[in-house]
């Protein structure tokens, strides 16, 4: 790949970026922050300046509970949380409250990404979803408990995160935390913390030897992570799923690390052991160049060339480890640098599914707010829609996480196929000029007018197709395509004529006589937008 | 799958009457000429996907272990008396009918115990090992995904191609397969109706070298990919065929093949259709109780049974059926006990079937053996590495170069001869191997069987299905090289036999079909 972009040299320095602020780089930002920013979001981090838009993004806030909205739960209220609440004795009957709850879990999952703030928090979920990449366990009490725990951590202490997945219910069961035991060990946790979670799996230099670890790491660290045992799950009395340490099952001997972690020994801690190892696991600094390098790649760019490695990782890393491990910083540090608004990563990355579906209806405005059932339906059928394009929430295909974060060479463009080329297509036409997701007698579609109120000046067709261009591609599109959209936008008609139609549509805004035919024309562009290549990068 | 220097199938088809190519003696091998018309360019190959697990134990039922079964499993056993028998072994679950009458006919092969070494548990990532063949590596690619990208390095650069017009392979639904995800691009398109039409636009937009630019070029690929794929689909679907009957418009999978069937005879050149059936994991009423034969697992069973034989029986229609092969995989098999829920548990190997009329057997390896008492989660032990199937096939069907394929597997690959009947041609080179042919073949009275020994003690002998030594051809040493040896098999009934030659070099098992 190019070491100059048209001509000139691409910037890997991370030292501040202090070119011209402009409505395409804040674009480059939010895109790369948020599911789907729309065009005032774009425009006030314009205006804000680009340490305070960068500040704004990188603060996560607060979200309520999934609630019950089907009548399958029978344990908690209609419209309360069942987040405490516990299951029928009867396995059938808990199974039956168990599928409600995932339907209410999936719909608030979906919905947290529909309504998301100014803010980092989805995408930081979602990277985290992917690195610690559990699926959803037959208690969806310890699947919330999992996915808070992200949240929480999701721009704090990457140390302290690791401690807690370690001994978080979900992730007990998932890699079989709770039956590993001195009577029968179980390597999955222990082989997966150090390749994927922690510190890296390197080439293979010996027997057993990964560069970073060795196979007798890995043995050590099943023994170090004994004890745990979960409580609660599908309990008809106990409120909420927890881990607990047994000192019984728990591995008393000395464990001795390799010459990667300087032949430590972990002597018997009891229930604290397992933050021990993790402390000295934490001092190698590779760990905060797995870490940092993972984060480059969903945020910035999939190709980590030598310059990128030397310039970008290294000084990300250092970050990390003299801010003992905390992320914020670093991210704002990388957020803010001249590389990462270098032109030369602008469109770099394919979308995601989630990406593409909630960019079409957070970018134009679309939050549905029908009755609670039918939102969580609705948002649930997204999920199913995300499902077919390859990415639903919590079902990532393996322990990896999707393969287009971390599969050379292709990464991103693992999420594109000819066949997910046209299922795309064919849903962007569902979404915009089609009824939408159907539920309970309602549509949730594109919201084509609210959309183009909030443009800059939504009666001048040129500025309107600028706009859309600017929310929707990261490198605009070709003269000609600009053109061909503002043909769609006015029917071919002389750019007046859409003045005059929408000014008459501002003058009486409740007649769809003027209205209906404004919401079709921008439909139309948005279609057409949405079954654009550029769309589909960002 | 690479092209072959064989018979080009318009060679043959155009000239009706035998010709001389070179090196390629068609006056001695009888039969086999008209089947020697097909080059593995035109050969398809069904993958049906049992997802869930299926439960072998009741799929195909070991006759012989009934009395330890009913220890293990009595809340699920079928009755003994409803299971519909294929051998003195072996029956098939009562509502498989129609794959009983392949069997009869020689159109289904049964492999028992298929698994792999260490099996593990996990939905995941089981799947992911039998899509991609690989155990101890990442699963970044499928077993044919690999073989494809060996064969279309620059795939999916500059395809269609005038040569290439369609789709290498074709997952019916929505899903690409993991079977065919290569290293740049997955080789599967999906289909999920070939009825629907593309027309999907690009924006004109050109690669400036840069990462974007790329990007979009490569979309711009996939986006005239999926029109021209579509269209040749679509063309494929309404130019196509299809005169069975037996289809049911009730089964999903049966209306897939259906659409398969169409593409197929519509002359749509892609080689593999992968299909999907859901619903195998079955932990709980997997049967009715007190109704065993009934139930989840039962309607399952139906549906594939029936959509199976139904296309088969298409495939003869359609003049089709020595162009298309088929098999079924599940990602493990069930537990020997059964569960208190009239289910049963994720367990270890399963059989898995194979179908078309080019199968060199019929039924391939022993029974598990049931044990009489229950042993906590025990599983059935593989006997036939899934690898060595897929290595098998891509040998017997495709015609890929043994060096080749070993290239694509971690383990050292065991042949078995399982898609051989109708030879791709006779290619001296692989008889020297580890062939045998037999011609006539169908025989009519005596026939001969031609293979390669190394100066070594060889024993021929001709065995029924039910592994039954019906006659005894040779035993003695043999020199070097290639050999016709005689067999006086005139007097059996007809039926189908297995001719097996044991070498020290290794053994060789052939079909031979006898006919009145």
């Amino acid at each position: 790949m190019p070491e100059k972009e048209n001509g000139s040299d691409i910037s890997y320095s991370m030292t501040p970026f202090t070119g011209t602020w402009t409505k395409a780089l804040a674009a480059h930002l939010l895109r790369r922050t948020m599911f789907g920013p729309t065009n005032q979001q774009i425009l006030d981090a314009v205006s804000a300046g680009m340490v305070p838009a960068v500040t704004a993004l990188l603060q996560i806030p607060a979200v309520g509970l999934p609630l019950t909205y089907h009548p399958d739960e029978t344990i908690a209220s209609q419209g309360a949380p069942w987040k405490t609440s516990v299951y029928p004795s009867d396995p059938v009957q808990a199974q039956a409250v168990n599928s409600a709850r995932v339907g209410s879990f999936i719909g608030w999952m979906y919905e947290n990404m529909n309504n998301e703030q100014v803010s980092i928090a989805e995408k930081m979920c979602l990277f985290w979803q992917n690195h610690f990449a559990s699926s959803v366990t037959f208690d969806m009490r310890a699947t919330y408990d999992y996915f808070n725990l992200i949240r929480t951590h999701a721009l704090g202490n990457f140390k302290q995160f690791v401690k807690d997945m370690t001994i978080n219910p979900n992730m007990l069961i998932f890699l079989d935390g709770a039956s590993n035991n001195p009577f029968s060990p179980n390597e999955n946790y222990a082989r997966e913390f150090l390749e994927l979670f922690t510190i890296g799996k390197g080439p293979q230099i010996g027997p057993g030897d990964y560069t970073n670890y060795t196979e007798d790491d890995v043995a050590a660290g099943a023994k170090i992570f004994t004890g745990f045992l979960v409580e609660g799950l599908r309990s008809a009395t106990l409120t909420d799923v927890t881990a607990t340490f047994t000192p019984v099952l728990h591995d008393t001997s000395t464990k001795t690390l390799s010459a990667h972690f300087g032949s430590v020994q972990i002597t018997d801690a009891g229930g604290n052991e397992y933050a021990n190892y993790i402390d000295v696991v934490f001092q190698q600094g590779e760990v905060a160049k797995f870490i940092c390098r993972k984060f480059y790649r969903y945020f910035v760019n999939y190709d980590l060339t030598p310059a990128v490695e030397t310039s970008v990782i290294e000084e990300m890393a250092t970050a990390l480890i003299a801010n003992n491990y905390d992320v914020l910083p670093v991210l704002s540090e990388l957020f803010q640098s001249e590389h990462f608004y270098d032109i030369s990563v602008r469109g770099a990355l394919i979308r995601g599914p989630l990406d593409m579906l909630y960019s079409m209806v957070n970018g134009t405005e679309s939050q549905n707010n029908f009755s609670l059932g039918t939102d969580y339906e609705m948002q649930t059928f997204i999920y199913g829609i995300s499902s077919v394009l390859g990415q639903a929430y919590l079902e990532p295909p393996s322990v990896a996480g999707w393969p287009a974060y971390y599969q050379e060479p292709s990464f991103s463009r693992l999420w594109m196929n000819a066949t997910h080329v046209k299922t795309r297509f064919d849903i962007s036409s569902f979404f915009t000029i089609y009824t939408g997701i159907p539920v309970n007698g309602d549509n949730w579609k594109v919201n084509a007018i609210g959309f183009l109120d909030n443009l800059s000046i939504p009666a001048d067709p040129v500025q309107v197709i600028d706009d859309i261009v600017d929310v929707f591609c990261p490198k605009s599109v070709e003269a000609i395509q600009k053109l061909i959209l503002k043909s769609i936008l006015t029917n071919g008609q002389p750019d007046f004529e859409w003045t005059i139609q929408y000014n008459e549509y501002l003058a009486d805004p409740v007649n769809p006589t003027f209205s209906d035919p404004v919401r079709l024309r921008v439909e139309l562009v948005l279609a057409r937008v949405f079954q654009t290549p550029e769309f589909h990068t960002m | 799958m690479k092209r072959r220097n064989f018979v080009k199938s318009l060679a043959l088809a155009s000239a009706g009457t035998p010709i001389l190519l070179n090196n390629i003696k068609f006056q001695s091998i009888g039969k086999k000429l008209f089947k020697v018309a097909i080059g593995a360019e035109d050969r398809v190959l069904i993958i049906i996907r049992l997802n869930g697990g299926n439960d072998g134990l009741n799929t195909v039922i070991p006759r012989d272990q009934y009395a330890n079964l009913n220890i293990q499993r009595s809340n699920i056993l079928i009755p003994e008396t409803s299971v519909l028998p294929l051998t003195t072994e072996v029956g098939l679950h009562p509502v498989m009918g129609g794959m009983k009458g392949m069997f009869d006919q020689g159109k289904l092969g049964i492999i028992q115990n298929v698994g792999y070494p260490e099996q593990n548990r996990s939905h995941f990532r089981s799947m992911d090992i039998w899509s991609s063949g690989l155990i101890d590596n990442p699963p970044a690619t499928g077993w044919l995904g690999r073989e494809l990208d060996l064969s279309y390095p620059n795939y999916p650069d500059d395809y269609p191609n005038a040569t290439y017009q369609d789709p290498f392979a074709i997952s019916m639904g929505y899903e690409v397969s993991a079977t065919c995800q290569g290293l740049m691009a997955n080789f599967c398109h999906a289909v999920n109706n070939p009825f629907d039409v593309y027309n999907l636009s690009t924006s004109g937009s050109v690669n400036d070298g840069t990462y974007y630019g790329s990007h979009i070029e490569y979309l711009t690929t996939l986006i005239n990919q999926a029109n021209e794929y579509g269209g040749q689909i679509n063309d494929a679907a309404n130019a196509g065929n299809s005169l069975s009957t037996l289809y049911d418009a009730n089964n999903p999978l049966a209306v897939q093949l259906q659409y398969v069937a169409k593409m197929i005879s519509g002359g749509l050149e892609s080689k593999v259709y992968v299909l999907n059936v859901n619903g195998f994991d079955t932990h709980d009423s997997q049967v009715i109780g007190g109704n065993t034969a009934t139930g989840t697992h039962a309607d399952l069973m139906k549906r594939v049974s029936d959509a199976v034989s139904a296309f088969q029986n298409d495939l003869m229609l359609l003049g089709l059926e020595d162009r298309v092969a088929g098999m079924t995989f599940s990602e493990f098999g069930r537990q020997v006990a059964s569960n208190a829920s009239f289910g049963t548990d994720h367990g270890d190997a399963a059989p898995l079937f194979l179908f078309g009329t080019c199968l060199d057997f019929s039924l391939m390896g022993t029974n598990p053996v049931v044990g009489n008492t229950v042993i906590n989660q025990e599983g059935i032990p593989m006997q036939v590495d899934f690898r060595d199937v897929y290595a098998s096939i891509l040998k017997d069907w495709f015609g890929v170069a043994t060096s080749e394929i070993q290239t694509l597997f971690e383990h050292n690959i065991t042949y078995h001869n399982l898609l051989g009947a109708c030879s791709l041609g006779v290619d001296e080179e692989e008889l020297s191997k580890d062939k045998a042919l037999i011609y006539p073949n169908p025989a009519f009275g005596n026939s001969t069987v031609r293979f390669n020994a190394q100066n070594e003690w060889v024993k021929i002998d001709v065995y029924d299905v039910n592994n039954k030594l019906v006659a005894s051809v040779y035993d003695g040493n043999l020199a070097q090289g290639q050999h016709d040896v005689p067999m006086e098999i005139r007097t059996l009934p007809a039926a189908q036999y297995f001719v097996r030659i044991q070498k020290a070099s290794g053994t060789i098992a052939t079909k031979l079909l006898k006919v009145k």
